[in-house]
This record gives structure tokens, C-alpha cells and sequence, in this order.
């Protein structure tokens, strides 16, 4: 009896100052002022001081939870060869669906179709082909937490959580982070660099003429099946367009009624565009458009949504050389107050690959127009500097564009061959977008498009709003119980006070010990355990005064009460604990920190109630004899 | 202090009564359910954008509600969120528009509308669809699995016909707790569904004090019928379920009213499930075993009782 009274008591101590030395640097954390705090991060001391402290969600401390999907089709679309109509068909039929590669081999067993049609070799077969593709999906996915997790790390955030989830979904966590549109910009771009020469304008004018021939025939209403050739020298058009006053219309008045309200891509009907009055009944295409300088294709922000969905049509798209695409400015340009976006025509195949690039950094520009402005630098790798530079001594004099995930940033004339594999990158507007792109072009494109599924952001104000009422209430609360357990079971009450201090401070304790994240619903299970721990001791309190009553001495009184007591504790904790299992498998993020906080609560109050207390009310009953008991 | 000396209530005999009350309280909450059209669901589960904002002053809710009318942005809504002076505003995902977009447009519509009105964003959620979804399908699963455990517990430590007392009265309090947070316009989140969770485990806790004190009655009282068991076995733990009910109710309480507007919702759910908890492991749990064991006569007779 004594040995086991002394083990227990050393237990709990020794236990009572574990958890003091775990919950240590928390405490000198939060009474820390921010000088002080300044200064412990010179001397480096205080990264491990914020390990060692309990860690907050981001709910609490302010910072970003974005999901990521990798796009699967995109990347399947990427490997395959020899693509065709029936192709692009198949793939935006499994676009969007739950597994990609299952509804994929669905889609060409229904087409009879073998799957080496596209990828692989003639020989393999279908089941060879998926597990080939499967494997690449794996392997993409590999290399896109790895090329995140660099992006991040250059972008310099502390403690940032990278975790893959299920087979496509990264989960990033960027606590302190509240510029939301930088920080996605930086992880979200494919940064994917390529370097198109761009086609001859007299080729991009004769293919604007073509496609404006097509939408004026559209208007008629005509079929556009046999385009007779330009029966007008549009360029005249083109020309015109300087001395043409602009209009208002309606996106209607272009596509008419059923267009507009049937394809949601077009832009709404009542939205307007501004067109060259003179030039919208016999050229509509090129009344949409503007040129600049005689060379390039401008075209006002009002109408990108509508000459988008025209250049998208698949009537149109016949207009369009083969070998070339149309594709946007990555920036809006001013001119005389207005905004306009710039409009290439490029080569479909890039002549150079962004992953080439080996190193690229941010200089001030020095050249006649990008003087003062942000340049990127880039260099280039071996086989990249010979591609460069047949590419430029081929090409003098014509314009290779630079294009990044699909937009031109610019487009610059090549003045001479360069061999050293050394050029830059200008046209870019700020210096934070030419830091960005210098990162996403050191650490290397994504292997595929991702896209944000889900995202929440906290701001910083907030989440000290949701510290601080979380911690008034768990404060109010624990007094509120704590006097009220005093004053039902007086000296047991205060007994029953010291395991429920107890309890908070070993939950506590273990949070940070383990680094569990405390959230704001974890505030909330930890406020719900103050009232929830105080039910073992209820339990056995009520049971030791039934036996009080029935005139058993106050010894046998407690043995009888902890013993019978113990099954009842022991049934009703373990399904409140198995629903806060339940809830940490299902649940995410500040879930879970509630069902943690709750767990632990639960298996300390036990500890607390059935040996804490039991260990006090020995030591007062082991002395002298006691008749009576303060409960 | 007690609260009762030697308390002796007939709990059985008012049984009934309390199936009345049990009963209209369900009804209600159905009626409420479907009067409101279904749950709030909140952005968890159906996905788009909140944005929430913190003016420099108060606004009013009317002119701000004027101002996102005018500008083209498809279902807003917009609600009171913590201090005075926030305010979040639901939209709904558009096509080819990003999230992120939407609520730059919406924080544009504000300032171009109510320029004196100085504002910053502090927190902003968007859900696409399919993850919507699978939130929802993950809320389910959760609750039906964590009934499934209680069942096969209960039934292996207990009865099996105390399981089903106790899960029944689970979804009484689940159901109940869920009308009147319906009616009152809160809104179903991933957060509310963990305070569901909680009071299941809650009410449970309570059920099975009760039932562990039949148990052992079972064992003493060998000449009493069920009836009477139950009922002292209700009266002696009485003090021990009011006591710990009021310690819980207080801290829910407390956390309602101080713990700020993001776990608004969930204490309140909480706070009703408390009372609805513990009314149900007086008034449902308990009873409905001796409902099933005097409708089944001998052959239904609890293997506790039969064992010795």
C-alpha cells in the first residue's frame, strides 16, 4: 500500500513537471513583447522556440489552406501523340470526371478504340498503356510537390505544410501568409516558358481577313462551308480603322440573341463593345480589333470575351494556318486612357522549351525600352544554347515571342544570332511579377496545370480576434466551474479543482509535446473538457456519498465509491472518445485540432479523476482516521 | 450542497407525457426543416465564395445589400458576421470567373458604391463544387460510422435493445438540436456537424451512466420489476446527470457568448444538444427499453435478468 502510494505520487509529479518543462516555451512565447521577439529572431533563437511552443492553426494565427488538382487530362493530353478530333472528343468527355483513367479506358472501349492509338507503343496494350499513364501521373505528382515546395521555399514563408492528398490533390498550407493573389500566382503557374517565332504580318493579316469574311457571313446568317476568297481588300479595312470613329454595341447586336443566351462563354448579352463605327457592318472581326504601330494587333479590354469565343469557334478555327495560334498579351496595355490587350499570331511549335533555362534572375533593364524597367535574365543549358542559337541566326529580323503559360510577355525583334545562350525577358510591368517569374523559371515548370479547389484564407486580425475569445471564454468558463465544484462538494470540490487544473495543464502539455495544432474549434474542446473532465469526479463524488449514506465509514466509502464508479467512467469516456476518432478521420484542418484537443482531454481526465484525486484522498485518510468528509 | 436529498420522481409513470413532448418537438423540427426548404447548408457543403469583411465603421446591411445588387454578380448574400462592423458576403461561383476574382469585383462594387466606407478583407473561403460534395459525403459517412461503432459497443458491453434505446434517442437529439438551429437560420458548416458529433457523444455519456446503473440494479433488485429499476436507477443518478449537465451547459454557454462569431454556430448547437441530451437519457433512452421488454413479455426478457 505504501510503495504503491509512493509510486503513484512520483508519478504525478514527475508528470506535473514534464509538462511544465513541454508547455515552457509556449509561455515564453506569449510574454514576449515584439521587441523582444525581434530580437530572439536576430540571434536565430527563435525558430526553435516556435517548434518547440504549441503550434496554432491557421485559423488562429492568419495564413492561407489552398487545395490544389493536378489536371489530369491536361497532363495525359501532354504525352500523347498523333491527336485528333476523336481525341480532343474522348478527352472532354473525361474532363472533370472522378477517375480520369478508369472513365478514359471506359470511353475508348465504348469507341473501340485501343489505347496505343495515342500513347505508347502499337504493340502494347490497353492495360499497358494505363499503368504507363498511371505511373506518369504518379510521377507528375512527385514533381509537382517537389517544384512547389522549392517555389515556396524561394518565396520565404516560415513553416509552410506541403502534403499530397489522395492520388491528385496537394494541400498547402502558408500560415502568415495573407497576400493571397501573390502567393497563388506563384504557386499555381505551370510556368510553362516557350519561345515561338512569331508569323509574318502579312500571313496574321490575311488570316484576320479570312476569319472576318467568315463572322460576316455568320451575321448574314449564311453557311460559311465554302468561303469564296476575300472579295474585298480588307487590309484597306484595317487601314480605315485609324480614321473610324468608335461605337457602343451590344454583345447581342454581334452574335445575335440565341448565341449569347445559349453560350454561357460568351460574355453577357447586355455588356457592351466598342467597335469602329464605320467598319462593323462589312468587316465585324475587324472592327473588333485595333492595330498598333502598323505591326501589332491591339484589341480593347471590352471586346477580348468576344473575340475570344469567335477565334474559339470550330468553323473558325479552319481559317487559322495549321501550323499557328492565336494567343493574348500577358498584360494590359494604356493608351490614352483606354486598355488594350496585344494579339500574336504564333507558331504552334515552340522553337525553345523554358526547360532549358538553368538559372534566371531579375536585373533593371538598360536597353532603349526596357530602360528602369524589371528584366529577367536567363541562361541557358547546353543543348538549349545551340537550339537558341540556330534559332536566332536563322531568324534575323523576325519576332520571337516569349511565352509564358500560354500569354506572350514579349515579344522582341531578333537583332542577331546569340550564341552564348544568355538573353532576357522584358515587358514585364513590376518588379514583385519579375521576381515571381525568375523563381517559377529557376525551379522549372509544373509537369501539369493545377488548379485551386479549394481555398481559405485567414487574415491575421481575425484570428488574434478568435485567440482572444477563445481564450476569455476558457478562462470565464474554468473559474465559473471551478467555483461551483467548490461550492457543491466543498473540500472535495477543491480537490476535485487541483485534477481539472491538472487536466489542462497535461493537455496542454502534450499538445506541444507533440506538436498537435491547436485550432479555434480545439479552443472549443478544450473549454468543452473543462466542463466534461469534472464528470469522472461527479461520478464518483455522488457514488461516495450514496455510501456515505447508507453509514459506511468515510474509508470504505471512497474505496466503494472510486470502485464502483470506475466502470461507469471507463463505459461512458470510451464512446465520447470514439466519436472524436470518428471525427479525426473524417474531419480536416480545425476539425481534427477539435477532435485532438477533445481526445486528449478525455484520456486525462480520466487519469486525473481516477488517480490524481484518489491519490489526494489517500494521503488525507492514511494518517488518522477520518468521520467525517467534506463532500 | 445537493441538489436532491433522496430524490424519488416516478419518471416512468410520466413517460408518456414525455413521448408527447419528444414527439411534437420532432414533428416541429420536420416542419421547420421543410418550411425553411432544407438545411443552410453553409459554403462547406455547397460550394462558392465568403468573403469576409471588416468595415472602418458600422454599415448598414440595406445599402450594402443596394450596392452588390447594382453590380453584376449573380446571388449575394449577405450577413452580419461577429462585430458590428463585419459583415460577410456569400456569392456563388461563376463560370470562367475565379474565385478569387469574385471577390476582387465584390470588394470593387463596395468601394466604387460606398466610397467613404473604408474596408479590409479578413477572411475568404471558396469551395469549389466537388469538393462541396465530397465535404457532404464525408459528414455523412462520419455520423453513420460513429452510430455504427456506438451501436456495436453498447450492444457488446450492454444489450443489444439498449444500443437501439440509445441510438434512438441520438437521433432524437440530433434531429431535435437540428430543427431549432435550422429554424433560427444558423448555418450548416463543417464545424456545426463536428458539435453534432459532440452531442452524440454527449448524450451518450449520460445514457450510459444510466444504463450502467440499470445494469447493476439488475443484479441487486432481483425481485423488483424492470419498470421500477429503471426508474431508481434514473432517480440515483439524477443528481450526477444534473450536476455535470450544468458544468457543461456553462462552459457551452460561456463559449457562446464569448467565443466570437466563427464558433457561433457551433456552441449554439451544442448548447441545445446539452439540454436536449440529457432530457433524452431521463426520458427516452431508458424508457424505451422497458417499452420493448413489456411488449415482448417473457420471451423478450433481458439476458441480465434471466443470467442468474
Amino acid at each position: 500500500m505504501k510503495g504503491k502510494m509512493l509510486f503513484k505520487t512520483i508519478l504525478v509529479l514527475f508528470l506535473l513537471a514534464w509538462a511544465l518543462f513541454a508547455l515552457w516555451p509556449t509561455y515564453k512565447l506569449q510574454t514576449l513583447s515584439v521587441e523582444q521577439r525581434n530580437a530572439l529572431d536576430l540571434k536565430g533563437e527563435l525558430m526553435p522556440l516556435l517548434e518547440k511552443g504549441i503550434r496554432l492553426g491557421l485559423d488562429l494565427q492568419g495564413g492561407m489552406y489552398l487545395t490544389y488538382e493536378i489536371d489530369l487530362p491536361e497532363l495525359y493530353s501532354q504525352l500523347a501523340e498523333n491527336k485528333d478530333p476523336v481525341f480532343e472528343e474522348i478527352m472532354n468527355e473525361v474532363r472533370g470526371k472522378e477517375d480520369v483513367l478508369a472513365s478514359m479506358s471506359e470511353a475508348f472501349k465504348k469507341r473501340e478504340l485501343f489505347m496505343h492509338r495515342y500513347w505508347g507503343d502499337i504493340r502494347d496494350s490497353d492495360e499497358k498503356v494505363l499503368s504507363y499513364l498511371s505511373k506518369q501521373a504518379e510521377d507528375a505528382m512527385d514533381r509537382a510537390m517537389q517544384k512547389l515546395r522549392n517555389r515556396i521555399d524561394q518565396f520565404g514563408v516560415a513553416e509552410p505544410n506541403i502534403q499530397k492528398v489522395g492520388s491528385r490533390r496537394i494541400l498547402i498550407q502558408l500560415p502568415g501568409v495573407t497576400d493571397q493573389e501573390r502567393a497563388k500566382a506563384l504557386i499555381g503557374k505551370t510556368a510553362l516558358l516557350e519561345l515561338c517565332l512569331v508569323k509574318d504580318s502579312k500571313v496574321l493579316i490575311e488570316t484576320i481577313e479570312k476569319i472576318d469574311q467568315a463572322v460576316a457571313k455568320q451575321r448574314q446568317g449564311q453557311s460559311i462551308e465554302n468561303l469564296e476568297p476575300v472579295p474585298r481588300d480588307s487590309s484597306e479595312a484595317i487601314a480605315e480603322q485609324k480614321e473610324s470613329k468608335d461605337k457602343e454595341i451590344l454583345v447581342s447586336d454581334l452574335f445575335g440573341e440565341e448565341t449569347v443566351t445559349t453560350d454561357s462563354t460568351a460574355a453577357e448579352s447586355d455588356s457592351t463593345l466598342v467597335v469602329a463605327e464605320d467598319l462593323f457592318e462589312e468587316n465585324p472581326f475587324i472592327a473588333l480589333l485595333r492595330n498598333m504601330q502598323g505591326r501589332d494587333i491591339i484589341v480593347p479590354v471590352e471586346n477580348i470575351k468576344a473575340v475570344k469565343h469567335i477565334l474559339s469557334q470550330k468553323e473558325i478555327k479552319k481559317y487559322i494556318p495549321s501550323d499557328a495560334v492565336f494567343r493574348w498579351g500577358s498584360e494590359d496595355l494604356e493608351y490614352e486612357n483606354k486598355f488594350y490587350r496585344e494579339l500574336y499570331l504564333i507558331k504552334e511549335d515552340p522553337a525553345l522549351l523554358g526547360k532549358h533555362i538553368t538559372d534566371a534572375r531579375v536585373t533593371i533593364g538598360s536597353g532603349v525600352r526596357s530602360q528602369g524597367m524589371p528584366v529577367v535574365n536567363f541562361t541557358l543549358d547546353g543543348r538549349g544554347r545551340r537550339i537558341f542559337s540556330q534559332v536566332t541566326g536563322a531568324n534575323l529580323d523576325k519576332r520571337l515571342a516569349i511565352v509564358l503559360d500560354s500569354m506572350v510577355v514579349s515579344a522582341p525583334v531578333i537583332q542577331s544570332k546569340i550564341p552564348d545562350g544568355r538573353s532576357e525577358i522584358t515587358g514585364i510591368p513590376t518588379m514583385d511579377e519579375a521576381k515571381m517569374i525568375a523563381i517559377v523559371l529557376r525551379v522549372g515548370a509544373l509537369p501539369a496545370p493545377l488548379t485551386v479547389i479549394e481555398e481559405r484564407t485567414v487574415g491575421p486580425s481575425l484570428g488574434k480576434d478568435s485567440i482572444q475569445s477563445g481564450s476569455i471564454a476558457f478562462i470565464v468558463g474554468l473559474g465559473l466551474v471551478i467555483l461551483f465544484m467548490m461550492f457543491y462538494y466543498k473540500l472535495s470540490g477543491v480537490v476535485a479543482n487541483v485534477a481539472l487544473l491538472m487536466n489542462i495543464v497535461l493537455l496542454l502539455a502534450i499538445l506541444a509535446q507533440f506538436g498537435f495544432t491547436l485550432t479555434l474549434p480545439g479552443i472549443a474542446g478544450i473549454v468543452l473538457t473543462v466542463g466534461m473532465a469534472v464528470d469522472a469526479n461527479v461520478l464518483v463524488f455522488e457514488r461516495i456519498r450514496e455510501e456515505l449514506k447508507t453509514g459506511k465509514t468515510v474509508r470504505a466509502s471512497i474505496d466503494l465509491g472510486y470502485g464502483r464508479a470506475f466502470r461507469t467512467i471507463l463505459d461512458a469516456n470510451l464512446t465520447t472518445l470514439m466519436t472524436a476518432f470518428v471525427l479525426y478521420y473524417f474531419g480536416s484542418g480545425p476539425i481534427r485540432g477539435f477532435a485532438v484537443t477533445l481526445a486528449i482531454g478525455i484520456v486525462v481526465s480520466m487519469f486525473t479523476a481516477l488517480v490524481v484525486t484518489r491519490m489526494i484522498f489517500d494521503a488525507a485518510t492514511s494518517r488518522k482516521v477520518m468521520t467525517k468528509l467534506s463532500i | 450542497m445537493q441538489f436532491f436529498q433522496t430524490p424519488n420522481i416516478d419518471f416512468i409513470k410520466r413517460r408518456k407525457t414525455a413521448y408527447f413532448i419528444s414527439l411534437s418537438f420532432l414533428v416541429f423540427g420536420i416542419v421547420s426543416l421543410a418550411v425553411k426548404g432544407g438545411l443552410n447548408l453553409g459554403i462547406d457543403f455547397r460550394g462558392g465564395t465568403s468573403i469576409v469583411l471588416e468595415f472602418h465603421e458600422e454599415i448598414p446591411i440595406g445599402d450594402l445589400r443596394n450596392v452588390l445588387s447594382q453590380a453584376d454578380l449573380g446571388n449575394v448574400e449577405i450577413k452580419k458576421f461577429g462585430h458590428k462592423n463585419e459583415v460577410l458576403i456569400y456569392v456563388q461561383q461563376k463560370e470562367g470567373v475565379s474565385a478569387q476574382d469574385m471577390a476582387v469585383l465584390v470588394e470593387q462594387a463596395i468601394s466604387r458604391g460606398m466610397p467613404e466606407a473604408g474596408h479590409s478583407r479578413i477572411q475568404f473561403d471558396t469551395v469549389g463544387p466537388k469538393v462541396g460534395k465530397e465535404l457532404r459525403v464525408a459528414a455523412v459517412l462520419a455520423i453513420l460510422f460513429s452510430l455504427l461503432l456506438i451501436l456495436i459497443y453498447i450492444g457488446w458491453r450492454f444489450e443489444l435493445i439498449f444500443a437501439v434505446g440509445a441510438i434512438i434517442a441520438l437521433f432524437h437529439d440530433v434531429l431535435i438540436t437540428l430543427g431549432i438551429f435550422n429554424m433560427l437560420g444558423f448555418e450548416l458548416s463543417l464545424k456545426e456537424i463536428a458539435a453534432f458529433l459532440t452531442i452524440v457523444g454527449y448524450s451518450l455519456n449520460d445514457t450510459i451512466v444510466v444504463y450502467d446503473r440499470i445494469r447493476e440494479n439488475l443484479k441487486v433488485m432481483r425481485s423488483e420489476n424492470l419498470g421500477t429499476i429503471i426508474n431508481t436507477s434514473i432517480n440515483q443518478t439524477l443528481s450526477r446527470t444534473i450536476m455535470t449537465s450544468l458544468t457543461t451547459f456553462i462552459v457551452i454557454l460561456v463559449l457562446f457568448i464569448l467565443g466570437g462569431a466563427v464558433i457561433r454556430g457551433f456552441s449554439f448547437a451544442m448548447l441545445i444538444g446539452v439540454i436536449v441530451g440529457t432530457y433524452s437519457s431521463i426520458f427516452v433512452a431508458s424508457p424505451l427499453v422497458l417499452e420493448w421488454q413489456s411488449r415482448h413479455g417473457d420471451k423478450g426478457k433481458l439476458r441480465m435478468m434471466k443470467r442468474k
